[in-house]
């Protein structure tokens, strides 16, 4: 769809150079009081680059379309991640770099929502929450019984996170997708 | 969640937060001292007018005067203070100054704006632009030194992670000097209407039959050259890349940038320079790529300033804007006499966010416009 890039808000999916990209910041901008710009900064969607570009309000920029279909992860072969449709067993290979750190939050199964433009993956959505069986937590030290007491903990993905010491290795634990921080336990 | 909110839930000790919104109080206390030290008169004039500037591009805030027995008159908020203080100027009141609200409407969303902003002038008398420069240096230098920042005697500013020298002199740098550093334009091309549009063009911008000069100059100015003033590590990138400058020299620190002597075009209510009136007596400030002041040598010619102001409101009929009739006071002033004046507008929030070393005013703001209006 064709927009203004006077109406582009961080979030939106933009074409920009010919390439989709997600746009991750905005700002209305006027020099010298003069007539009205938007600053965006545009991540593009295949290469992870961000590119800040500012367009004049008036200009016409394409909105896109992206789709997203829940998948399960199967495994990693180094460079790509690679998912499977449940219901058709189509697999898809999503560049790592798209993924980044959160890499680190998927294990064999996990349902995830995999975005595409013209058929090409470009993103994951993660669930806000996911589970994690911790697989290292040190012994609580007894005695020290401070409410506010954190430890190290390993979790199954090699993740390690900051938990209450009362957590204890084998249990299962609720981590943040956005922060990687500890929730509760499962 | 909204800014009185997390006040309330991290508590006032919390300097993270709460210091960035503290922090206003102690940046208004040194800006008045400041001007109060050298002299100045601080003054007030009214938010609310009949005419306000006629700046074509920014709309206004309309409103009206109700008064019993008399015809309700069409009222607006201003978009800055400078007609009614240099009225003051023409009556006499020498070196003044003014930190209040101002109000733009129709500007998008963003970490620098906010419809409701708060606005500083000062105007020194028998003084032009050169003087206003060093005036912004000392201030900078001031606010640092009463905030406590500059205990090591440095004179560095810490934002965002980056460590700015607030020594004079600041980096000094015409529009044809950066158009040419870092755009690789000439004079010629800059301020010709036809070869700018084409160079904005050719260097991949959208341009159709209605493109001005006035937006393929300002889209160079944000895409090219803005984003590097006041912000030293990149503008050296560039530079190496690009060795056919020999503009200013680099210091080796990251310093503020001054953006002086506009083209014509841009004057608003700046004066021509006698030497080359192609260009106008006009700067702008800039640290880490954010504008933080406009400054003049203020027109005094009263019947300049009135062909301008036609021309103005010319432009905002064409653009559509809200239409008002043109402050003829302010004309009068001048042909009453204003001394020879400079004077500036700097955004108070904006500078709180520099000082407060916060990435948006709105980290700064009690109650930006998002957490007045539902969005």
């Amino acid at each position: 769809m064709i927009i203004k890039a006077g109406s582009i808000r961080k979030g939106m999916y933009i074409l920009f150079k010919n390439e989709p990209a997600l746009v991750t910041k905005t700002d209305f901008m006027s020099p010298g009081k003069g007539s009205a710009f938007m600053r965006a900064k545009f991540k593009n969607l295949k290469t992870g680059k961000v590119v800040e570009f500012t367009h004049k309000s008036t200009e016409s920029v394409e909105e896109i379309e992206i789709s997203s279909v829940q998948m399960q992860y199967l495994y990693s072969d180094g460079t790509d991640l690679v998912f499977m449709n449940p219901d058709t067993y189509d697999q898809v290979e999503v560049p790592q770099k798209l993924v980044g750190d959160k890499a680190q939050l998927l294990i064999p199964e996990a349902k995830v929502y995999i975005m595409t433009y013209d058929d090409q993956p470009i993103g994951v959505i993660f669930p806000q929450k996911i589970n994690l069986k911790v697989v290292y937590a040190e012994e609580a030290v007894a005695g020290n019984t401070m409410g506010t007491a954190k430890k190290e903990i390993k979790l199954e993905t090699g993740l390690i996170v900051l938990a209450p010491i009362f957590i204890k290795e084998g249990e299962t634990v609720v981590i943040d997708t956005e922060t990687f921080s500890f929730v509760s336990r499962a | 969640m909204k800014n009185w909110k997390k006040i309330r839930e991290s508590g006032l000790e919390n300097q993270l937060l709460a210091g960035k919104f503290l922090i206003r109080e102690k940046v208004m206390d040194a800006v008045r001292k400041f001007f109060k030290n050298a002299g100045f008169r601080e003054v007030e004039t009214p938010l609310l007018v009949q005419s306000p500037g006629t700046e074509p591009y920014l709309e206004v805030f309309e409103s009206e005067l109700v008064t019993p027995g008399y015809d309700n008159k069409k009222s607006y908020l201003l978009t800055s203070p400078e007609l009614s203080m240099k009225k003051l100027l023409s009556a006499g009141l020498g070196n003044i100054f003014q930190i209040c609200k101002s109000f733009r409407n129709g500007e998008g969303l963003s970490s620098f704006h906010n419809p409701e902003f708060t606005i500083l002038e000062w105007y020194r008398v028998k003084a032009d632009y050169l003087d206003i420069m060093k005036d912004c240096e000392n201030l900078f230098l001031f606010i640092l030194n009463e905030l406590g920042l500059n205990e090591d005697g440095k004179n560095t500013l810490i934002y965002q992670g980056i460590e700015y020298d607030l020594s004079t002199p600041w980096e000094r740098i015409s529009v044809s000097e950066a158009f040419k550093k870092y755009a690789g334009m000439s004079i010629e091309e800059m301020l010709d209407s036809e070869k700018l549009v084409w160079i904005a063009k050719e260097k991949g911008y959208e341009v159709d039959d209605q493109m001005t000069w006035e937006q393929a100059y300002n889209q160079i100015l944000l895409n090219e050259i803005e984003p590097f003033l006041g912000k030293k590590e990149m503008a050296e990138e560039m530079n190496t890349s690009k060795k056919n400058t020999g503009a200013a020299e680099s210091t080796g620190k990251t310093k503020p940038t001054i953006l002086y002597d506009y083209p014509a075009y841009q004057a608003a209510l700046s004066k021509k320079k006698n030497s080359d009136p192609r260009f106008a007596e006009r700067f702008e400030f800039y640290i880490g790529g954010i504008e933080l002041g406009n400054a003049f040598s203020e027109l005094t010619d009263a019947g300049e300033q009135e062909a301008r102001m036609i021309d103005d409101l010319n432009l905002r009929k064409k653009l559509g804007k809200t239409e008002y009739k043109m402050d003829k006071d302010s004309i009068e002033a001048l042909e009453l006499g204003m001394p020879q004046t400079g004077g500036i507008a700097v955004g108070v929030d904006r500078l709180v966010m520099l000082f407060a070393d916060a990435g948006s005013i709105k980290e700064t703001l009690f109650f930006p416009v998002e957490d007045v209006f539902d969005y």
